[in-house]
């Protein structure tokens, strides 16, 4: 872990050599953000409700998907980065390495400009949560976090299990990012507002029900059970069979020779 | 003229040789246009009626879904970007073709190619969807004629921004910054991410300044009637106005930017 905080500390020092670039690449990413968050808004100034749920309601589960996933976007670029990793032959030279795999290809590269969105999602959760005037528990606080917390790891686990799709191929990749992107889009709305298919789809196959529906009705005070507020730790599963995949992929690993 | 005709041509032909970019492009366009009507389903269940008719609203989502490849401002031109980048943009100055339209017939003849290998399968598809997912029949000949018409002047008009844009590139050498805050800009101010009636009042004004509303926006409403025909002719002239204002003004910001072009590398 230390090992990844130096590269983090080298990364943010080379990103800090252009600073004009990055201060505007940083305001483009801001407006690029708030534009998904506009949508949202827009609509409901037309509409008062989307199935029971209200604009609020709608832009903290917004805000908590964008969370987990810029803050993995700036903490885990490597990851996301992986295609390019194997095309140029950069993976052999860390595997050459005697530490661990994982922690290195995080160190390659991480995105400083994606802090704006971050940044964003945050003030967004701390607005809707203002407006939306909980009467809060100690337990509510507590189902917050570990949204906030289960959001980072499932995008996290998708991030790994994106990286391993090109230990297989590095053809396609718009589908791998249609499966990383896709899902993500369905997420930032409640699920319950779609249908039973894809509800279940993402309760049983990729999770994000756990990260931002399920607690979310405990939050929003509409479901009692306790098993709703702790519902986001399922997402800690999830992370077994990512982990797993991506390790055994590793060890198939044919060098492009480049 | 036919210098830039067979520019287009060749990067038209090309860009239909990447098959498998354009069936998993065709998966994307499905599965958003799947979530967005979806979502609006969810939104109208309440009923109402506000600006658009959520039949309307689907047909807007399918259209905008099978021609996305041309229509959408986020477009790139790898190619264009090295030249500026790796200073092989000396070699465009040697040619005694202008930048500006050089570019956009470039530009032009990729996303053409792009868009017919990709918009077919969505129309027909979407077509015989069931009743809640369908795109929907042209409310009349003429709005479908009209919107063929005002269609391909949305295609002009979109294709001339896109190389504008690409022109301000030469100046701040960063596809992300500055460019990628008039692309964000433009992209809401199109309509394509929201159709402009769901918009609040006000900015559907501010929205009529822009050219970007008659990219896609406009044709894709008179499609499903939800702009009359007699509306519709008015806008034509303003299209036509527009392509002319970014024409000139893309010739004479290529001309000025050119004059002190940085050559970047070796």
């Amino acid at each position: 872990m230390r090992l990844y905080f130096k590269a983090f500390k080298l990364n943010i020092r080379s990103f800090m050599q252009y600073k004009a670039s990055f201060i505007l690449s940083f305001i483009s990413q801001l407006i690029t953000v708030f534009s998904y968050y506009f949508i949202i808004i827009a609509l409901f100034t037309k509409f008062d409700n989307i199935k029971g749920f209200t604009l609020y309601e709608v832009l903290l589960c917004f805000g908590i998907i964008q969370f987990g996933f810029s803050f993995n976007e700036l903490f885990a670029r490597g990851l996301d980065q992986f295609d390019r990793l194997i095309i140029d032959g950069g993976f052999d030279r860390l595997l050459l390495r005697p530490k661990n795999i994982i922690i290195q290809v995080l160190s390659t590269d991480s995105d400083l400009t994606k802090s704006a969105r971050l940044l964003e999602s945050f003030v967004i959760i701390i607005i809707s949560l203002i407006k939306l005037n909980l009467s809060w528990t100690f337990l509510k606080a507590l189902t917050l976090i570990l949204m906030l917390i289960s959001s980072c790891i499932i995008f996290f686990g998708i991030f790994l299990i994106s990286a391993s799709y090109c230990f297989f191929t590095i053809q396609g990749l718009e589908f791998r990012n249609l499966l990383a992107d896709g899902g993500k889009h369905i997420a930032q709305y409640p699920i319950g507002i779609f249908k039973k298919g894809i509800l279940y789809f993402f309760t049983f196959i990729i999770p994000y029900g756990f990260v931002n529906y399920y607690p979310l009705l405990y939050l929003l005070g509409r479901k009692d059970n306790m098993l709703y507020a702790f519902s986001p730790l399922v997402v800690l599963i999830y992370l077994v069979p990512c982990f797993s995949l991506f390790y055994k992929a590793c060890k198939r690993y044919a060098s492009t020779g480049s | 003229m036919s210098f830039y005709k067979s520019f287009i041509k060749l990067k038209f032909i090309a860009g239909l040789q990447y098959r498998f970019a354009a069936i998993a492009g065709i998966c994307t366009q499905f599965f958003f246009g799947f979530i967005y009507i979806m979502v609006y389903n969810a939104f109208y269940e309440n009923g109402g009626y506000n600006g658009i008719s959520i039949e309307s609203l689907i047909s807007y989502i399918w259209l905008n879904q099978a021609f996305f490849s041309i229509v959408n401002l986020y477009y790139k031109d790898k190619e264009i970007i090295n030249t500026i980048k790796n200073g092989n943009i000396s070699y465009e100055l040697t040619r005694p073709k202008n930048v500006f339209f050089m570019w956009y017939a470039k530009i032009l003849g990729t996303r053409l190619s792009n868009v017919v290998t990709r918009f077919l399968p969505i129309i027909l598809v979407s077509l015989i969807l069931p009743k809640n997912y369908r795109l929907g029949m042209p409310s009349s000949l003429e709005s479908f004629i009209l919107f063929i018409i005002t269609f391909i002047l949305g295609i002009i008009l979109v294709n001339l921004i896109t190389t504008f844009y690409h022109v301000i590139m030469m100046k701040t050498l960063d596809e992300r910054g500055v460019v990628g805050i008039f692309i964000t800009i433009g992209d809401i101010l199109s309509g394509l991410a929201v159709p402009l009636p769901l918009f609040p009042k006000f900015l559907q004004k501010v929205a009529n300044l822009f050219p970007f509303r008659y990219i896609g926006d406009l044709p894709f409403r008179i499609y499903s009637g939800n702009i009359s025909v007699t509306d519709g002719l008015k806008s034509i002239l303003i299209q036509i106005l527009w392509i002319i204002v970014i024409a000139i003004l893309g010739y004479i910001l290529s001309k000025k930017i050119l004059k002190k072009v940085v050559v970047n590398g070796g």
